[in-house]
């Protein structure tokens, strides 16, 4: 049971990001790609926050997003990308998808905190 | 059917028959070591860089739960490489660390075979390779390497799924496969020695000085005919006419002689950041090579930074839709 996905096929940011949330007081699941992402989400009705990469094999982030709207019929969740991307058509693409935020990389666990607490609660 | 390869460390004779039946109903080609000990199982598993997976038996090496210390062994050298655990009674992993619980896609028991092939199923077997496609390719490589390789018989096995990243040999191509239905990239692995030799005598050309080099050109040549055979049969074109898939370039390592040629003889763009530490003055600084390598298209004079809206998030915060 976790509050938050973290969906990234790196694990250094896997662990960066899941290490620094788990030493905030939240409980964290990992996903390596937005195919094994969806089956998280499917897996644990828990969770409440998704933070994904974009750019990953298998199914990209923007991808997932999407698929949790469409096929996953989960208008619940929080979305919210972290990625090296910064381009307004795939801003516009996550907007679409009903994602609620955007981090442009490296993350930065401590302008983001307080944040990412209040989508989880 | 497409096979994989798996190493069988299973030695309970009584299991034999029927782990060789089952092995052949999934696909899967096993390979058992000469003998238990721990040597002869990594010396196995060092020739053989392009398996599935790995069926361990708890107690092999004759020894309560012997099999595991092996287990650690092997995913420490081939992480990669699913594994799966047959236990006398139990089919879960109870009993284990929760570290080398992770170890293992499943346990089972030789009574129960359906739930390792379950998981065998989601583990190797879970992509779908077109039988056309695996045809084609077939028969495209062998034109290309017949027309290479003059001198030669060229015999293809099975193919099989693999989970290894180990590479073979000293010497790779790479090429991208960029379509409307399928990205991603074709390797050619080979070892340097053996080929060159071929190439050598198949030119007439033995006790001459030969170069890897020579051994490149044969290779980028047998990956580039691959290549645009896999276009030209596999890959549309748009409404216009065009390839949906833009040029490509075979790029070229020999990680034995740590090169690496991308095709283009133009000079690369390279910088170099060294690390050093702030709290080790002394210690030797660590450093990257970064370089830029545009074999494809080099157009300097169409060089632009894209205009951006103004955006008052910087990179590391949060920006809320």
């Amino acid at each position: 049971m976790a509050q938050v996905l973290v969906v990234d096929d790196s694990s250094t940011v896997r662990n960066e990001v899941g290490n620094f949330l788990a030493a905030n007081g939240l409980t964290v699941a990992f996903a390596v790609d937005g195919r094994d992402g969806l089956e998280k989400m499917k897996a644990d009705p828990s969770i409440k926050l998704a933070m994904c990469d974009v750019n990953m094999p298998n199914m990209d982030g923007l991808t997932m997003a999407e698929k949790i709207r469409g096929d996953l019929k989960n208008g619940a969740v929080n979305i919210i990308m972290l990625t090296t991307e910064n381009s307004p058509a795939m801003k516009d693409r996550g907007k679409a998808a009903g994602i609620k935020g955007w981090i442009v990389k490296p993350f930065n666990g401590t302008a983001v905190i307080s944040s990412i607490k209040k989508l989880v609660s | 059917m497409m096979v994989s390869k798996v190493l069988v460390l299973d030695d309970t004779r009584s299991q034999f028959d029927s782990l060789k039946t089952f092995c052949e109903e999934c696909g899967l080609v096993g390979i058992r070591p000469q003998s238990g000990d721990e040597s002869s199982v990594m010396a196995i598993l060092e020739s053989n860089v392009d398996l599935g997976g790995i069926l361990l038996y708890e107690n092999f090496g004759g020894e309560t739960g012997g099999g595991m210390g092996l287990a650690r062994k092997i995913h420490d050298a081939r992480p990669e490489l699913p594994m799966f655990l047959r236990r006398d009674s139990l089919t879960s992993v109870v009993g284990l660390s929760e570290k080398d619980a992770a170890m293992f896609r499943c346990a089972y028991t030789q009574a129960d075979l359906q739930q390792l092939r379950a998981t065998l199923d989601a583990s190797i077997f879970n992509r779908l390779y077109p039988t056309d496609l695996v045809r084609g390719i077939t028969e495209m490589t062998r034109t290309s390497l017949d027309t290479l390789f003059p001198n030669c018989d060229i015999d293809v096995e099975t193919p099989y799924l693999v989970k290894d990243r180990i590479i073979y040999g000293e010497v790779f191509t790479l090429i991208a496969i960029d379509s409307n239905w399928c990205r991603g990239y074709m390797m050619l692995q080979a070892a340097e020695e053996e080929v060159m030799g071929l190439i050598r005598r198949g030119s007439g050309s033995e006790g001459e000085a030969m170069t890897f080099r020579e051994l490149n050109n044969v290779l980028g040549e047998a990956t580039n005919m691959v290549w645009g055979s896999f276009k030209n049969r596999y890959v549309g074109q748009n409404g216009s006419g065009n390839d949906l898939m833009q040029t490509q370039v075979p790029i070229i390592i020999n990680h034995h002689r740590c090169y690496i040629s991308f095709g283009s003889e133009d000079p690369q763009l390279c910088l170099k950041y060294t690390l050093r530490e702030r709290n080790r003055p002394g210690a030797v600084p660590a450093p990257i090579f970064q370089r830029f390598v545009f074999n494809l298209n080099w157009s300097p004079e169409d060089f632009m930074e894209n205009p951006s809206v103004e955006s008052f998030v910087n990179s590391g915060e949060l920006e809320m839709f």
